[in-house]
């Protein structure tokens, strides 16, 4: 089919990278954001801008907030109902509590666990919500929208499609055809250690664009490489549940087996239990921790078979220090006696627990944090960088034959790179300017960054018209303006309506909003200079293709 | 703090390191000096290898292993791009790394 192995692989690359490029920009675009998405929650929610809180007392304070979540989500129930043998009661019991918090949130997530009865799914549980202040325990209000960890974390990993998880799927493919475009972009490299430090920014479009592209795929290679191989590692779990289904007499053999050698029971046991002083257990966990020279606070706590009579708590610690999180200790609820330690970890698992943790980031190493970001805009721009020169290299063509392609692809690539911006940057303005009564704040928001999205889209198609004639859309110039005025309105925005300008916000230290606040700022500069120079090449059009905008 | 001192201690050894490796290419070397001569050209490689080692060492010292080699692997991603920057825009910045 082609000539040589080195033109192979050139297709596999252009074409796969081509298709597959638009996703894999949105996932690490997402990815970027999600870096920081604690901080850009405390931004969206001004009602939680306080300092990250520990784990609150259990005894005072979660075990009130437990007991009176005792409604399963109504979307989850309603999913149930269509799972069971015989109609669920009215009023489900709790089978599990949990709280977690990781060192940068001031707010805790609680949920509750309750057994679906008669369910044709193995262990089916179905959850209650609620995110609550952990110093007194207050709910917060439920129509809120994290636009970090509750927007932009889902869109990095499922694009929110949620029917079937094809997005899921389709990121996890992705993923896949990620590895392979690296392995063939390295194939095709010809010069890859001679021109290891090369751009040339002053040559043709074509070739600036390709040395920019090839840099920043080779210096950062293996980043892109242990990222896309984590990311796909974890959804391997989702991608193929039907090891579960179709092993699960020995799944639940193993975990009979292993509640047998832990004591802790894999089943309630039916028989009326109580609880011990919780806050004694975290006590002892804390003073083990000390005692093995890793002190540190509560990450995630669990109690299970809740009300029963073997009711056991479970205690993680929150994993600042450490790439992998740590190993757990289990309490016999009635007694708060040690009844098991998890093991350390095998060494199959240990290399997964790396790049699972690796990938979520929940150490506490603010450097590290930043060289992630800063790695996954440097994949944004070898990917953006790819997409144009795929149109440099045959617009002229296309443009001589009336043929269509690039114009399409070009459209795509502004739609995907300065679109997705905008449109992130869209919905932090309507986060701001929405009046805080609205009913379905979160609805809006979201339907904000889906119709900003859709619209930029439109205006990329309608300039893309400029590729019949070989020339440069004028859409890229334009958007990058929208990228700058919009960069700019929302600090502004935060500083009217909250309050907490930057002036504020420094002098008090309070990093979270502060940097969310910069990085605005710095995105607004980086895409006025782009911008200008983006629409000065755009009128002569002969001169170099602009860079790509940074990200914040 | 001597973590901080330690990862800016890295960040700059690799920075060197990569600098050396660019100007141990005659097109880079070029570049930084114009025609000047190359009385050790064959050190330059060493070295720049040496400081890139040199860097992750300092990062073993301001953290536990695994975080180390993650800080490392993309300290020499950043140190590499931001060479070639250099190159492209000051290249002749470059000459304040060799005497």
């Amino acid at each position: 089919m082609f000539a040589n192995f080195r033109l192979s692989l050139t297709w596999l690359h252009t074409w796969f990278g081509l298709v597959l490029g638009f996703v894999l920009m949105v996932a690490f675009f997402f990815g970027s954001m999600s870096v920081f998405d604690r901080e850009i929650d405390r931004w969206s929610l001004p009602e939680t801008r306080i300092a990250a809180q520990p784990m609150p007392s259990f005894d005072h304070i979660l075990a009130q907030r437990f007991a009176q979540m005792t409604e399963p989500e109504a979307e989850q129930r309603a999913a149930a109902e269509k799972r069971v043998t015989q109609p669920l009661p009215a009023q489900l019991t709790a089978s599990n509590w949990n709280a977690y918090t990781t060192h940068r949130d001031p707010v805790l997530l609680t949920y509750v666990g309750f057994a679906v009865p008669h369910s044709t799914l193995p262990d089916d549980t179905i959850y209650a919500e609620q995110t609550i202040d952990p110093r007194d325990g207050h709910a917060l209000h439920r129509d809120q929208l994290a636009l970090g960890s509750g927007f932009f974390y889902p869109m990095h990993f499922s694009l929110h499609l949620e029917w079937h998880d094809i997005g899921y799927w389709i990121v996890g493919l992705s993923a896949m055809a990620m590895l392979a475009a690296l392995v063939s972009g390295v194939v095709m490299h010809r010069k890859i250690f001679r021109e290891f430090f090369t751009f040339r920014p002053e040559r043709n479009p074509l070739r600036s664009t390709l040395d920019l592209h090839n840099l920043t795929g080779v210096v950062a290679l293996p980043f892109h490489f242990l990222w896309a191989l984590s990311g796909a590692l974890i959804f391997v779990g989702i991608y193929f549940p039907v090891v579960g289904a179709m092993m699960q007499p020995v799944v639940e053999a193993h975990e009979h087996e292993e509640a047998l050698h832990s004591g802790l029971d894999h089943d309630p046991s039916g028989k009326p239990g109580t609880l011990a002083s919780v806050d004694a257990m975290v006590a002892v966990a804390k003073a083990h921790w000390a005692g093995k020279g890793m002190p540190g606070e509560v990450g995630f706590l669990s109690v299970n078979h809740v009300g029963n009579s073997n009711a056991y708590v479970s205690i993680y610690r929150d994993s600042t220090d450490r790439v992998a999180s740590a190993e757990g200790l289990h309490f016999a609820g009635a007694t708060g006696k040690v009844l098991f330690e998890d093991p350390p970890d095998g060494p199959v698992t240990t290399v997964n627990a790396f790049l699972v943790g690796m990938h979520l980031q929940q150490f506490r190493h603010w450097t590290l944090r930043w060289l992630i970001f800063i790695g996954g805009i440097v994949s944004c721009i070898c990917i953006a960088t790819g997409f144009i020169f795929f149109v440099e290299k045959r617009k002229t063509v296309h443009a001589r034959q009336g043929r269509a392609g690039s114009r399409w692809v070009d459209a795509l690539a502004v739609t995907t790179v300065t679109g997705m911006i905008a449109a992130t940057l869209f919905v932090l303005v309507a986060n701001r300017v929405l009046p805080e009564s609205l009913a379905d704040r979160d609805l809006w928001q979201k339907s904000a960054f889906w119709g900003a999205w859709l619209v930029l889209l439109l205006h990329a198609m309608w300039r893309s018209s400029a590729l019949r004639e070989a020339r440069r859309s004028k859409a890229w110039a334009e958007q990058t303006w929208i990228i700058a005025a919009l960069a700019l309105a929302a600090p502004l925005l935060n500083a009217l309506t909250t309050g907490d300008h930057l002036g504020k916000t420094l002098s008090a230290g309070y990093w979270p909003v502060a940097g969310v606040d910069l990085m605005l700022l710095l995105t607004a500069g980086i895409a006025f200079v782009t911008a200008r120079r983006l629409q000065r090449s755009t009128t002569t059009d002969d001169l170099p293709v602009a860079q790509e905008p940074e990200h914040a | 703090m001597p973590d901080t001192v330690w990862t800016i201690a890295a960040l700059l050894s690799a920075e060197l390191g990569m600098a050396w490796l660019a100007q141990a290419m005659d097109v880079h070397w070029r570049q930084v000096r114009g025609d000047a001569p190359r009385p050790v050209s064959r050190a330059l490689r060493p070295l720049g290898y040496a400081a890139l080692i040199a860097a992750l060492v300092l990062c073993l010292l301001a953290n536990t292993a695994t975080m180390a080699v993650l800080v490392w692997m993309m300290l020499l991603a950043v140190s590499a791009v931001s060479v070639a920057f250099v190159l492209s825009w000051r290249p002749r910045l470059l000459a304040w790394t060799w005497p």
